[in-house]
């Protein structure tokens, strides 16, 4: 709160362009490749749901208030600073946690056989689940960031303590059923406990752990049988085109046609045909692939790396271990669901629905990316080491 | 306070795995956009891109006057895409088309249970009916343009028209024969189409124009076609006949007015007919003409200048011919026969005495130049030639048969065509059954004229008519062709007919062709009747087909009499 006042003041007292206001000492890069990335994605999820009825802009207008409520919420996020954030994270773990918990309760709506929704009415809804992530991510930083028994890395305790916090969510995750988001809280639990400087013991433990858990799952029928086609599909996609294949032989089908310089602007054939699964959510990229070309599905490839090496650089300057831990497991979560995202449209990954940051369409997704980016721009800005 | 070590490198080394992963996903994107980009791009076309046929629309076949015997009419295929009706909504589209079509609603279920499908026709419809069942707006039921082959007139002119397959092109008849010309060209539309069908819409969408199909205009008149058709159904039903055919021709210009068969073939339910009932018999079949045949042969003596119509023969009832014993159709005892009276009491021994005269190789280049042994070319379809062997293999009794229409075979067509020419004036023209074809902006383009032939002389066809005259007059065998106020030639004709199934002869053919009026000849009219049960002379029982189907041809067509009466004919010497 105190911060936030001291922002306003800031902004307000010497001019917006003002030599000592906050704005200058933000992550250029950043917000430059996050703004270019949400106005691609908006071209994209209009192009893509403009055909959903004759002469409609499709998801056009909910995405830009989508996007004018995310960069409202990146704002604020990108006011408070790093003591005030620590405050708040025990608070916004919790909250996610009862969002999951009443997801899961008949206040939660299916959608797709997963119950990961609650409406909110007059078309508007939310996904706790996202907010889950940041909730974890906060969380898990500030268990981390100060050992119980002192000292400067995590031991045994708070290793225990934060899988279990980790567990806690993931399993609420799990129950919607959500697999895809569950695996990136798994990414986020791992990124963090990584970044914390545990031991190397540790490291290669919980690795060894995770792949005797992931052959157990895989081994003893946990999975869902379209998880399992899924991979499947993933190794020998021509297996079933019609099928579970399906997704990824249109995916590469749009992404392969736009070619060197794309079809342009709604001119793609694939996706006013409507091949494309979900076109405007987790495949978003063929859009790109297709009616930009080469050139335009590259640009959006290096776009998100300038977002991530961003995120890493502002980890590595950061003075303070928290910051340095929450921006480190913020990069996890984005480049973790970019990996899965772009490399399942080009077939270099399995089908997993995750959507693709700051472009897919999706209201809480876009809040929750943009509050990552915004507490990304505080650390950058408070903790830099100038 | 934080020790950057530790920290920094897990920091680096995730830095270095980020690279590496954009890398990878640039190197697969160069590989996908670019270096295999064609083949993803074709196969993306392929899903998107839809030749559609346009059909052209086939040309109507119309009687002379302009009436539609075989046309073309709009309709729409009501089909059903399966994979796009939800499981849940299936009872519905089911019922609701079920109660439109008049079909069972289970039988439309059947063809919705296959979510697989993508087309599964379910009717053919109107466009009227097409479009009530659209107002529905039912998932997964679509409607497709298509054009129906309709035949008004049932089995009118059946066989001679024939009929198209489920492609719509022509089989057999003159839907065959001029397929090409009444198909015209289909045209072609490409458009894209998207995952469930749906128009891409602001596509390319190229097209090419159909070229629809010629009428073709026929020499037939509906009305001739109709009486000529009718009675000789009638005929060969009361006389328990196997098949029979009837002829009107044009005498002027060979056209061909109608040209009826028992049974015909319904074209609205081909399918179900056997297969020999496909064929155009008046055309087609092959028999071996008998008396009619006499014509001929009196022609030739005629010409050969050896025979006048007054010479006269002492007729016995029955002539040793080679190895044969040849008779008169009934016994009799010698006359002393006119060659008038020969040709008109239709004597067989009378016949031969007369060929022997004119000798086989002239007869033989008669019986050619008539049209025997050789296709018409009147543009039928499946127009038979008839068997005339080469005069030099023509066996010893042979020489003696031919004379009277035994031993040879044609068909009715041709023996229509030789009776054309002598009331012609023993011009013949060859006889033709297409007036003319109008392109799709309506010229009409005639067909060219038959071709004529001088045959005989004028006056030896004067002589043959006047002959043939006798015939129908209460001295000859046709006297029951004899139509009131009109002046009728003609001949009977009653044939052995060679039955394969037999190996021999067994059963008859019965015969009468003429031509009205006599002195001012404008129509010919053919009735053959082949084995008949009940009765078998022409005289009797073709010789009333004759003279229905000409009374209603000269009305419909108008032909007054000419209220001359016809010359004395002497019959027998001494007369």
């Amino acid at each position: 709160m105190i911060r936030l006042t001291r922002f306003s003041r800031r902004f307000r007292s010497p001019g917006l362009a003002g030599a000592s206001s906050p704005i200058w000492r933000m992550d250029g890069p950043l917000a430059v490749a996050v703004t270019a990335l949400a106005l691609i994605g908006t071209l994209l999820i209009w192009s893509s749901t403009r055909t959903w009825a004759p002469g409609s802009t499709g998801l056009l207008k909910k995405h830009l208030l989508n996007l004018g409520i995310g960069a409202g919420l990146a704002v604020a996020a990108a006011a408070v600073d790093h003591r005030a954030l620590r405050a708040y994270s025990p608070l916004v773990y919790g909250a996610a946690a009862l969002g999951l918990v009443l997801v899961i309760t008949p206040v939660g709506s299916e959608v797709n056989g997963a119950h990961s929704w609650i409406m909110l009415g007059g078309g508007f809804a939310l996904q706790p689940s996202e907010f889950a992530k940041l909730g974890l991510v906060l969380a898990l930083a500030m268990l981390l960031a100060q050992p119980a028994a002192g000292g400067d890395r995590p031991r045994g305790l708070d290793v225990a303590i934060a899988l279990g916090v980790a567990a806690l969510t993931m399993g609420l995750v799990m129950a919607q059923p959500d697999f895809g988001t569950t695996m990136v809280l798994g990414v986020i639990t791992a990124g963090a406990l990584i970044l914390s400087g545990i031991r190397k013991r540790w490291v290669v433990g919980l690795a060894v752990a995770v792949a005797a858990g992931g052959a157990a799952v895989w081994f003893l029928d946990v999975l869902e049988p379209y998880q399992v086609a899924r991979f499947t599909a993933f190794v020998n996609p021509s297996t079933d085109p019609r099928g579970v294949g399906y997704n990824s032989t249109q995916s590469m089908n749009a992404v392969g046609s736009g070619q060197l310089f794309g079809k342009g602007l709604f001119g793609g054939g694939q996706t006013m045909g409507r091949f494309v699964p979900e076109q405007h959510t987790d495949f978003v990229f063929t859009v790109a692939g297709e009616e930009f070309g080469f050139l335009g599905s590259v640009t959006v490839v290096a776009l998100l790396g300038v977002v991530l090496l961003r995120g890493l650089r502002i980890a590595r300057l950061c003075e303070n271990r928290f910051g340095m831990l929450v921006a480190g497991t913020i990069v996890c979560w984005l480049g973790f669901q970019v990996l899965i995202n772009v490399g399942m449209t080009i077939g270099v990954m399995p089908i997993t629905g995750l959507p693709l940051p700051f472009v897919s369409y999706g209201g809480t997704a876009t809040f929750a990316n943009m509050i990552a980016v915004g507490i990304l721009q505080a650390i950058h800005m408070h903790e830099h080491r100038f | 306070m934080l020790r950057l070590g530790n920290p920094g490198r897990r920091i680096n080394i995730g830095l270095i795995a980020m690279i590496f992963v954009l890398s990878v996903f640039a190197g697969r994107l160069v590989q996908l956009q670019g270096l295999d980009s064609k083949v993803y791009a074709t196969e993306a076309a392929k899903q998107r891109v839809q030749g559609e046929k346009i059909p052209a629309r086939r040309g109507s076949i119309t009687d002379v006057n302009g009436h539609e015997l075989a046309l073309t009419v709009e309709a729409r295929e009501i089909f059903l895409d399966p994979a796009v009706v939800e499981p849940a909504q299936r009872e519905k589209v089911a019922a609701t088309l079920a109660a439109e079509l008049g079909m069972a609603k289970d039988q439309v279920a059947a063809k919705l249970a296959d979510g697989r499908k993508r087309y599964v026709p379910v009717a053919t419809v109107t466009p009227t009916q097409a479009g009530k069942i659209l107002r529905h707006k039912l998932e997964g039921v679509g409607s497709k343009h298509k054009y129906l082959r309709d035949y008004p007139g049932g089995d009118l002119a059946g066989t001679l028209l024939g009929f198209v397959g489920d492609d719509g092109n022509g089989l057999s008849g003159l839907e065959l024969l001029h397929d090409r010309l009444l198909a015209g060209r289909d045209g072609e539309q490409v458009i894209e189409t998207g995952a469930k069908g749906q128009r891409i819409p602001m596509t390319r969408s190229t097209r090419r124009t159909p070229v629809d199909g010629r009428d073709v205009r026929l020499t037939i008149d509906r009305d001739i076609q109709w009486a000529a058709q009718k009675t000789i159904a009638e005929q060969v039903a009361a006389t328990g006949a196997r098949t029979g055919s009837a002829i009107v021709m044009d005498v002027q210009t060979g056209q061909v007015l109608a040209a009826a068969n028992a049974p015909e073939l319904d074209l609205k339910n081909w399918e179900a007919a056997p297969a020999e009932n496909w064929v155009n018999r008046a055309v087609a079949d092959v028999f071996e003409p008998g008396s009619t045949n006499k014509v001929i042969t009196a022609a030739a003596a005629l010409e050969s200048g050896a025979v006048r119509p007054e010479t006269v023969f002492t007729v016995k009832d029955e002539i040793r011919c080679a190895d044969r014993v040849l008779r008169d159709s009934h016994p009799h005892p010698t006359e002393r026969l006119t060659f008038s009276g020969v040709v008109a009491t239709s004597s067989n021994v009378g016949t031969i005495l007369a060929a022997e005269k004119v000798g086989d190789r002239k007869l033989h280049e008669m019986l050619r130049r008539f049209g025997f042994g050789s296709k018409p070319g009147a543009g039928f379809y499946g127009e038979e030639a008839g068997l005339l062997p080469s005069w030099e293999d023509w066996s010893g009794s042979q020489r003696c048969t031919i004379a009277y229409g035994q031993g040879i075979s044609v068909t009715a067509l041709q023996t229509a065509s030789v009776y054309q020419t002598i009331a012609n004036g023993g011009v013949r023209v060859t006889p033709s059954i297409v007036a003319g074809t109008t392109d799709e902006h309506g010229a009409f383009t005639p067909s060219a004229p038959g071709r004529q032939t001088r045959v005989v002389g004028e006056h030896t066809a004067k002589e043959v008519t006047a002959m043939l005259e006798a015939a129908v007059s209460s001295d000859g065998t046709g006297t029951m062709a004899a139509i009131d106020g009109y002046r009728v030639a003609g001949k009977t004709g009653t044939a052995m007919r060679y039955d394969a199934a037999c190996q021999g002869y067994c059963g008859y053919t019965a015969t009468f062709v003429g031509f009205a009026p006599a002195d001012k000849p404008r129509l010919v009219v053919l009735a053959v009747i082949q084995d008949p049960r009940e009765g078998h002379y022409g005289g009797e029982i073709a010789a009333p087909v004759f003279k229905k189907v000409m009374t209603f041809a000269l009305k419909s067509k108008k032909i007054p009499p000419t209220g001359t009466t016809p010359p004395p004919v002497r019959i027998r010497a001494g007369q």
